[in-house]
């Protein structure tokens, strides 16, 4: 629930590839994910039931794909701001992470193209293992 | 089983019509943890996803496997919804495939979503990857 937020009144810089834009860092409770799946309407019990998500070779109740993706679309906004708008947004899910364990999204600038920008996202464990992977393109202004 | 599926690739699933609620929009925003003052009005990236379903009751699909694992999602944005717009969304089957995994064979469902607003256009594409493990 609590995640440490850039300054989104910064003033606009030059962007530039390989520029890394500020990490989000997200704090997942078992609440959290309860409190999820009541906003999404998707009340799969592998998100909540910690029997049930054992029973289906689990190791526990594990977030959301689209919470996750949630999580990184946070971070392409943040960065964003109202310095431009969002055109498409994609994320693979490559692991699952648990409630407990601090979930860091991190993003970078690939490619510039005019008023294009394209970011590859992804969200890391505390391991550093890229759990979610992902892009963006944005238009700015 | 898998034939079954694949004979409702590219046939609509039922239309979805829900309209964007302010406090629904709230609520979606607090679960992710997001306090952007500019959700109060616009829907941050993933909120269609709590419109509708992001795929349509596949009861063959659930012979297969033991669970469902979400594989992926793709958002295209057209135009920006805003709190009290229409939104209806048509889901689809777009391709069923089988894959071999660590674990075994997985089945792999791509639904495709199309949502349009109270005008009729088309305000966003959505293209999520629905796995039976």
């Amino acid at each position: 629930m609590n995640s440490e937020r850039p300054n989104l009144d910064a003033p606009a810089r030059k962007l530039a590839v390989g520029e890394e834009i500020p990490q989000l860092v997200k704090h997942p409770t078992t609440r959290q994910l309860v409190q999820y799946a009541g906003a999404q309407g998707d009340f799969y019990e592998i998100h909540y039931d910690q029997d049930y998500a054992r029973s289906v070779a689990l190791p526990g109740v594990i977030l959301h794909g689209l919470l996750k993706a949630g999580f990184l679309g946070q971070l392409v906004t943040d960065w964003l701001g109202d310095r431009g708008t969002l055109r498409s947004f994609e994320v693979s899910y490559r692991g699952i992470d648990q409630p407990g364990r601090p979930y860091t999204c991190r993003g970078r600038i690939t490619k510039i193209d005019g008023d294009v920008v394209e970011l590859e996202v992804w969200g890391e464990d505390p391991e550093g293992k890229k759990t979610t992977v992902g892009s963006a393109v944005v238009q700015v202004k | 089983m898998v034939d079954r599926i694949r004979a409702k690739i590219g046939l609509p699933g039922p239309p979805v019509t829900a309209t964007v609620e302010a406090g629904h929009l709230k609520r979606f925003c607090e679960a992710i943890g997001d306090p952007n003052p500019r959700w109060l009005e616009e829907a941050p990236p993933t909120f269609l996803v709590a419109l509708a379903p992001t795929s349509y009751h596949l009861p063959e699909a659930e012979e297969y496997g033991k669970g469902w694992l979400n594989g992926g999602n793709r958002f295209e944005y057209l135009e920006p919804v805003r709190v009290g717009d229409r939104i209806t969304s048509t889901g689809r089957v777009a391709e069923v495939y089988e894959k071999s995994g660590g674990s075994g064979t997985l089945l792999f469902i791509i639904f495709e979503t199309e949502y349009k607003n109270q005008h009729g256009r088309t305000v966003a594409r959505l293209r999520g990857t629905a796995i039976r493990r």
